[in-house]
């Protein structure tokens, strides 16, 4: 049972939903408009699951003092705070919508440079790792080299100032190599997410349940 | 000390001295500004001429589907096109695929009415001019006049007006935003009943012009991850509502394909992208001057040109050292 029911209802949602695309009949619309208006309940559901599961699992290491328990708190604290401040407590304490409060104080001075560092630590490490890394062992490693400098120069104004033959050279790898080689790889991707939503739909690809009723 | 040695001692030179470099080079050139010019690529040509075709009756979508970790790149494109778009009285609808991107929304929002911004927008919010939409004037010339008539004076340093749920509305974000495209193409109001102030959209007069995506002109995705897709997914196919993408310059590479076969009027890869459209506009005189991202190119040609650097004195390093022919190298890394 609990393997054939949830089976049944994904063979039936998919092959449905897969049907109705090609379908611009009247009740073909109604059953869509009807997904849109239950998915996004059944995401709410999955949403209250979500901040469940995590909180019972920071809520267990602090209980338990377990390794590195204090950032549990981290978690904790900000997914339970700023919802508070944004809904809970009164604008004019808290924020909210269009009132520069304490919800907005947050996101703007912690939340924001907090992701914006955290980002930028990219070029520190990216520096590193090409003077490190970036070997011209190889034939195919030495045209991998010359094609990123080349991209590299032609990306900035400093490219344009070196010779106009840099940007050129550089959009011309952009425009043709590298787009048939993700093309290529877009295809493949392509036919793979087909051939296993197919597998899933048909009941053939069955990890997804994750060992549930065995 | 043999020459090896050498070698050996600049390949294991401790990071923070590379570190310490990439944070020179990318102080340095904010503060000096050698002000280099950029060349325009079409990709970047397409969406601003698109752009430049839609008058008072048209509206776009700018999509904020990105977090603040990739603001830097994503949001000078958004605030690029916004400005365009209020120059040519176009509307706007602005709305988020990741919940962070609302706050974007609102930050870009602020910096293009901030009287502080060179060539600022003034913003009248909805409930300011309540009157004139039930006096039946919502027609944008007509609006302005007797916004102006009433003693209302466009500051010093304002180049126009925007009215709140006339020329845009920020609807702000909601889970399953693919499903939120797929039903926008049937009606916007059914899935943003109310905008992010609480306003019931229904009565705004942009959504009266603009009922569903079959009425939008474009929809520009600021984008730093693969949510971009989903626009084309759900609004291109569907309905055949164009697209334009505004990406990370690391994503940039992966939607070429999508420009080629015309999925997509075009394409602003990175900073670099955000600087085109700029120039763009001080060109075609929409703004006065650049703006942050092409402040922000001197450090980008400045923090590419020291990578090339460490690259080349890697490799010689390398070689000279015939490192090459061994397996590993030996020390600390």
């Amino acid at each position: 049972m609990k393997r054939t029911v949830p089976l049944m209802i994904v063979m039936v949602g998919g092959i449905l939903m897969m049907v109705q695309y090609f379908i611009p009949h009247q009740y073909s619309q109604v059953i869509f408009n009807n997904y849109l208006e239950w998915a996004p309940i059944v995401g709410a559901f999955a949403l209250i699951l979500g901040v469940g599961s995590l909180t019972r699992l920071h809520t267990h290491k602090i209980r338990r003092k377990a390794q590195n328990w204090q950032y549990s708190w981290a978690v904790l604290i900000p997914l339970f705070g700023m919802p508070l401040f944004a809904l809970i407590i009164p604008q004019s304490l808290g924020g909210g919508s269009d009132v520069h409060g304490v919800h907005d104080f947050l996101f703007m001075h912690i939340q924001v440079p907090i992701q914006s560092t955290m980002f930028s630590l990219l070029a520190f490490y990216i520096a590193s790792a090409a003077f490190r890394a970036f070997r011209a062992k190889s034939a195919l490693a030495t045209i991998l080299l010359l094609a990123a400098v080349i991209v590299m120069l032609g990306q900035v104004p400093i490219g344009d100032v070196l010779g106009k033959w840099l940007p050129n050279t550089g959009l011309w790898i952009l425009r043709y190599p590298n787009l048939a080689a993700k093309r290529a790889i877009m295809l493949g991707v392509g036919f793979g997410m087909l051939a296993t939503n197919l597998k899933i739909i048909f009941g053939v690809e069955r990890n997804w349940l994750g060992g549930a009723g065995k | 000390m043999s020459a090896v040695n050498i070698w050996e001692k600049m390949l294991n030179v401790d990071r923070r001295w590379i570190f310490l470099g990439i944070g020179i080079v990318s102080i340095v050139p904010f503060l000096i500004g050698f002000g280099m010019p950029i060349s325009t690529t079409i990709e970047v040509e397409g969406i601003f001429n698109f752009v430049n075709e839609l008058g008072p009756d048209d509206a776009i979508f700018i999509g904020f589907d990105f977090a603040p970790g990739t603001q830097a790149e994503n949001m000078p494109m958004a605030v690029a096109v916004m400005r365009h778009a209020f120059h040519n009285h176009t509307s706007v609808f602005m709305t988020a695929y990741v919940p962070l991107g609302k706050g974007m929304a609102v930050s870009a929002l602020d910096y293009v009415t901030n009287p502080k911004t060179d060539g600022y927008y003034e913003r009248v919010l909805y409930e300011d001019w309540v009157d004139y939409r039930e006096a039946g004037i919502t027609n944008k010339e007509d609006l302005t006049t007797a916004w102006e008539s009433d003693g209302n004076v466009l500051p010093e340093g304002a180049v126009g007006w925007v009215f709140e749920g006339r020329d845009y509305v920020l609807l702000g974000y909601l889970p399953l935003f693919h499903l939120v495209i797929l039903g926008m193409t049937g009606s916007i109001e059914t899935q943003f009943p109310v905008d992010y102030h609480g306003n019931p959209i229904g009565d705004m007069p942009i959504l009266m012009e603009h009922k569903s995506l079959r009425d939008v002109d474009l929809a520009v995705t600021t984008s730093g991850s693969s949510a971009c897709v989903a626009w084309i997914t759900y609004g291109r196919e569907k309905i055949g509502l164009p697209i334009a993408f505004g990406v990370t310059g690391v994503m940039a590479t992966d939607y070429f394909p999508y420009i080629q076969s015309g999925q997509i009027v075009g394409q602003m890869g990175g900073l670099r992208g955000a600087a085109e459209y700029e120039v763009l506009l001080k060109e075609n005189g929409i703004t006065r001057t650049t703006d942050k991202a092409f402040t922000g190119m001197d450090v980008q040609s400045a923090a590419h040109i020291f990578i090339i650097l460490l690259i080349v004195m890697g490799n010689i390093a390398f070689f000279a050292g015939g490192f090459h022919k061994q397996t590993r190298l030996k020390g600390r890394r």
